[in-house]
């Protein structure tokens, strides 16, 4: 039976994509660096209870999330109702909202920055999850504790309200 | 299957949740509308990749797992925890090490890799028929030089290796779903990175730079 790994080996490669994943949910770097700290010395606490092979991503990532939503800014970023009950608009046939491919040449990263800050907390995570994490939608679902339905509607709305802003 | 994609298909497909039907073939606005999708993809990730963290507290985390506004009486978990670090490094042989020995050992073997060339497009498909995951295999410019890949067996996992030349030098890249951490070898330079979900660890008897530089190109992909 191979040894177990330890908290250090599963937990320290992950650091950059906690802090970036910190970073995005707080909004500031050194409310970013504490709940970090906080997240890695939660999961050594925990680490016992860490099925050895399973997801050590979506294990780190579950309690760095739980961390900021107990924090002060976590509790006022919760928003006061569901963002999940507007309308799908999954259905929707391609070219309503699309393609004009000038619209991303044209795509000015700063701009682009701005949108995704001045999205709803529930939005940037999944955004950063899928997109620059590459978790699939399962994984998201597994790391945020929602439905695989609530992911997907979730990334629809926040690039369909990124192109809005940029358009 | 005539039907135009929704946006929803077009996401799943962007994402790679699905495959692309044989509509988008025929079709070009839905194409057009894919690869729109995909580009607004690689463009939030490039948005949102920031900065890595602060080697404070990459220290910090290693070390003295320790919020600065702590109460002090989180000290005396705090002592517990580091102890606890420390012993476990000294138990735990070095998965960086491991992977070093690795390194050395398929070097000095007459055949380190299975598949032999410096096209990304054979290595790529390759590893496609051989591994759950996409093996990112990037456009290597001078002076690196793809030479070939295969699957390696550690730890009762599955990972792919790509060999990579540089001059007389050879540099491992080991590419793994999950990730591997341990304390630095000696005698080797290494390097760990992520790339799209998965994780990659470069190692060879170069300067850290040409690693450095090496992953900068898988940043690229």
């Amino acid at each position: 039976m191979p040894e177990r790994e330890s908290f250090e080996e599963l937990a320290l490669p992950l650091l950059d994509s906690l802090y970036r994943y910190a970073r995005w949910l707080t909004k500031n770097a050194s409310d970013a660096e504490d709940l970090v700290q906080e997240a890695y010395l939660k999961g050594l606490r925990g680490f016992e209870s860490f099925l050895a092979g399973s997801n050590i991503r979506a294990w780190m990532f579950r309690i760095l999330r739980n961390t900021f939503l107990t924090s002060r800014t976590g509790l006022r970023a919760i928003p006061p109702l569901s963002l999940d009950d507007e309308p799908e608009i999954a259905e929707a046939i391609a070219d309503e909202a699309t393609p004009e491919s000038e619209f991303l040449q044209r795509l000015n990263a700063e701009a682009l920055g701005t949108a995704i800050e001045n999205l709803p907390v529930e939005f940037r995570e999944v955004l950063l999850l899928c997109d620059v994490e590459g978790m699939s939608y399962k994984e998201i679902a597994a790391t945020l504790s929602i439905p695989i339905g609530t992911v997907t509607s979730r990334l629809l709305r926040a690039r369909a309200k990124i192109r809005k802003a940029l358009s | 299957m005539n039907e135009h994609l929704t946006i929803g298909d077009i996401e799943r497909i962007a994402d790679g949740e699905s495959q692309p039907p044989a509509h988008v073939r025929e079709c070009a606005r839905c194409a057009a509308a894919v690869l729109d999708a995909m580009q607004l993809k690689r463009a939030v990730r490039d948005a949102m990749r920031g900065d890595p963290a602060p080697a404070s507290l990459r220290r910090a985390v290693r070390r003295r797992p320790s919020p600065m506004t702590w109460l002090a009486a989180a000290a005396a978990i705090v002592a517990i925890v580091a102890g606890a670090l420390l012993i476990a490094r000294q138990r735990q042989p070095g998965a960086l090490a491991e992977l070093a020995d690795m390194h050395a050992t398929l070097l000095a073997s007459a055949n380190p890799v299975d598949v032999v060339s410096t096209d990304k497009h054979t290595v790529k498909p390759w590893f496609e028929s051989r591994l759950p995951f996409a093996v990112p295999v990037p456009d290597l410019e001078p002076p690196f030089r793809l030479i070939g890949g295969r699957v390696v067996y550690w730890r009762g996992q599955q990972m792919a290796y790509l060999l990579i030349g540089k001059g007389a030098h050879r540099i491992s890249v080991f590419v793994s779903p999950r990730p591997i951490g341990g304390t630095e070898p000696p005698n080797v330079s290494t390097l760990t990175w992520d790339s799209g979900g998965l994780h990659c660890v470069a190692i060879g008897d170069v300067p850290e730079s040409d690693l450095v530089q090496l992953q900068s190109v898988w940043e690229r992909l």
